[in-house]
């Protein structure tokens, strides 16, 4: 018996067949665009979810009939990634368009309408500035603090010590911890009454100590939990750098009698540069987006409002949907030309080499 | 010439573990100024062990070290004035040729004019001046190798070592490097310890050579003296190519000749220390074997296989029991093949005579 695999021809454009997914694709956008045109958005909604099944119906079905298996496995992640990501994404981009709050039925469009608003409102576009000023403050403290103490950290544990293996893992923990749980420690260390630090403060002085009582402690605090919290990720990224460097770069350089700070400038840097970037990135992302240790520990309060909050407290709080997913956009921005602008400098400086 | 005969390093009794392995098991040598003296030996015998011993990257277990006649056991890399070229190279890969160079010299204070002077003049010693401005990984082997050269030979040091630094580089280019160490030795007159698992690198760059194994020197002499005269069956077989025929005999009952498979071979000089019927191993040269003339008293043999080489060919052929390598001209070889009957003689004055028992050699 001959094994030749017989291929399926592909199916032509007009026939009305379960694997033609152009036609679905066409035929699904048509429908959609005139439910939205005619009918209320509450049924318009359905009309397209059930033209997007069908579109990924069709991709499956001639998947399976021309035997893209591989294609076919990889669909689960594709389609939970578009009804958990892409899906929403472009959902919130409509919805800034448009005006509606989550506990109402009404829905306008209005164009650009939210964005000025966010940006010109006399009320508004200060709230949004203070909130920005705010979210770069953290970034720049918590990242160089993170920065720092993982470098210091990385260069410690480069280095061979008695129980080096057990201490790294203890230092590795507090990544490993949920936000909340590390929340709920440095609330409890921050604790007016009977925190560690108030304690020792007031041990030390007989006065009550609120370290969130000003908003230089209250940023400490926050930087603080979330240096400990974030510092040895980048000493791992940075660990991984000095590891890298082969032994006898160093060992060329002690016959070439080279000291220690020339040493570490010609050969480690080079290799750690790379990793120091990738650090500084990450943190900076997720230095940007920063809520969630906030909402634990001030509340915002004291002038600790970062604009992940904001964001939060109008989406969620005052259920103001659209004017929510616009300032999410408005943030989407400010990120994408900040990694635009990192991945510029990092490219720059690889070149020059 | 009383120079000749200084001493510049000196290595007595020297022992090295790593956990349970033994590199190093009591080492002694010697080496005199000016010398170009070559460690060989194949892998993992304790060369490279050696070497970083003699850097001060390896500190020894127990044993001493002198350089310049000073002891510099303890003493740290600084002020031994040595310098090694790795087998990996270890050019720094983010520096320029040019600052891999001065590299050396940045921390000796030297006004940055007498580093650029410095480092040109080593640049065109290794015909290295038009690659400068570029990066170690950029570079050919054999450039990456000349700048490493070039990085322990700029500050001038007293003893070069060198870690096997043909091994990376092929075989034209190997050729062409090991005249252009010899001319370097020639110019600077250093003394240079040279480790390498190539018998041909070991034979045609070496003034002096130490065959080890296992962590200790086995032989040490001149090429001529390790191929003249080895001391045991290990030293026989490593040094000389194609390797020497290792035939086992037993002594006669007379102590003046060996019984063989390929009939009885009676040396011209007599081995004193020869016992009646005692297990020995007689080494024959694969260049001591030739064609037998007509008429002449030969040993019969089958041709197995023919290596042309160009200028030489070698041949084997299976005679009694053996197996026997020869070394034929090529214009004595053409009309040998494979399968025919061969005569064959074999220079009996020439031969090697070693102990079953021990390896070593019979005197």
């Amino acid at each position: 018996m001959t094994t030749t695999a017989i291929q399926t021809p592909p199916t032509a454009f007009t026939t009305l067949a379960l694997d033609n997914w152009k036609l679905a694709i066409a035929g699904g956008l048509g429908v959609s665009i005139s439910a939205c045109l005619a009918m209320p958005a509450t049924s318009s909604f359905w009309v397209v979810a059930v033209m997007m099944a069908l579109v990924a119906v069709t991709f499956v079905v001639n998947a399976f009939r021309r035997h893209y298996y591989g294609g076919l496995l990889v669909s689960p992640a594709i389609a939970v990634l578009f009804v958990m990501n892409i899906f929403p994404l472009l959902w919130s981009l409509g919805l800034s368009f448009f005006s509606y709050q989550s506990n109402q039925q009404a829905i306008r469009f209005v164009g650009l309408a939210n964005y000025s608003k966010l940006l010109t409102d006399d009320l508004k576009a200060p709230e949004l500035w203070a909130n920005l000023t705010n979210t770069a403050m953290f970034t720049v403290l918590t990242v160089s603090v993170q920065m720092v103490i993982g470098f210091l950290l990385a260069v410690l544990f480069a280095k061979q010590f008695p129980l080096r293996r057990y201490l790294l893992i203890l230092v590795l923990t507090p990544m490993m911890l949920s936000v909340v749980a590390v929340g709920v420690f440095f609330s409890y260390y921050y604790d007016p009454t009977f925190g560690v630090i108030s304690q020792i403060i007031k041990a030390w002085t007989g006065e009550q100590f609120i370290l969130f009582s000003s908003k230089a402690g209250a940023v400490a605090g926050i930087v603080f939990a979330d240096a400990w919290m974030w510092s040895p990720f980048v000493m791992l990224l940075v660990l991984a750098g000095l590891v890298s460097v082969p032994t006898y770069l160093y060992e060329a350089a002690a016959i070439d009698r080279v000291g220690s700070w020339r040493r570490f400038w010609t050969i480690t840097f080079p290799y750690i540069r790379g990793l120091l970037m990738l650090a500084l990135l990450f943190r900076t992302i997720e230095a940007f987006k920063m809520a969630d240790l906030i909402i634990l520990l001030t509340k915002g309060g004291n002038d600790t409002m970062t604009i992940s909050y904001h964001v939060i407290r109008i989406a969620n709080e005052q259920n103001k949907t659209s004017e929510g997913a616009a300032l999410s956009y408005l943030l989407l921005f400010v990120v994408i030309v900040l990694t635009n602008l990192y991945l510029y400098i990092a490219n720059r400086r690889s070149q020059g080499n | 010439m009383t120079t000749q005969n200084k001493i510049a390093l000196s290595i007595s009794g020297v022992s090295k573990s790593y956990g349970r392995v033994r590199a190093l098991e009591n080492l002694s040598f010697d080496v005199a100024e000016g010398r170009f003296f070559v460690l060989f030996g194949p892998s993992s015998v304790g060369k490279t062990t050696t070497l970083r011993t003699i850097a001060g990257l390896v500190k020894p277990d127990s044993g001493r070290i002198e350089i310049g006649g000073r002891d510099f056991t303890s003493e740290p890399i600084l002020g031994r004035g040595v310098s090694m070229v790795f087998q990996s190279f270890a050019l720094y890969p983010h520096l320029t040729v040019f600052e891999n160079l001065a590299y050396p010299l940045r921390e000796e204070k030297l006004p940055s004019a007498e580093i650029k002077k410095r480092v040109e003049e080593t640049a065109a010693m290794l015909k290295l001046s038009h690659r400068l401005e570029r990066k170690p990984s950029t570079l050919s082997g054999g450039e990456q190798q000349r700048v490493a050269l070039g990085r322990s030979l700029i500050r001038h040091p007293k003893i070069l070592l060198l870690d096997e630094p043909l091994t990376n580089l092929d075989a034209k280019l190997r050729h062409d490097m090991r005249a252009e160490l010899k001319r370097l030795h020639r110019q600077f007159g250093m003394t240079i310890v040279y480790a390498t698992p190539d018998e041909l690198e070991a034979l045609s760059m070496g003034e002096e050579i130490a065959v080890m194994r296992d962590g200790t020197v086995v032989q040490r002499g001149t090429p001529d003296e390790l191929y003249g005269q080895p001391k045991n069956t290990y030293v026989a077989g490593k040094i000389g190519s194609p390797h020497m025929n290792m035939v086992p005999a037993t002594v006669t009952v007379d102590a003046k000749s060996f019984d063989t498979s390929l009939g009885m071979i009676s040396p011209k000089v007599k081995r004193k220390t020869a016992t009646a019927g005692e297990a020995a191993i007689i080494g024959i040269r694969p260049s001591d074997i030739r064609l037998a003339a007509k008429g002449e008293k030969s040993i019969s043999s089958k041709v197995h296989l023919i290596e042309p080489l160009g200028d030489i060919t070698i041949v084997s052929v299976a005679a009694g029991n053996e197996m026997l390598r020869m070394v034929l001209p090529e214009s004595k070889a053409t009309s040998i093949k494979v399968g025919d009957a061969a005569a064959i003689v074999i220079n009996q004055d020439d031969i090697h005579i070693f102990r079953a028992a021990s390896g070593q050699a019979m005197a």
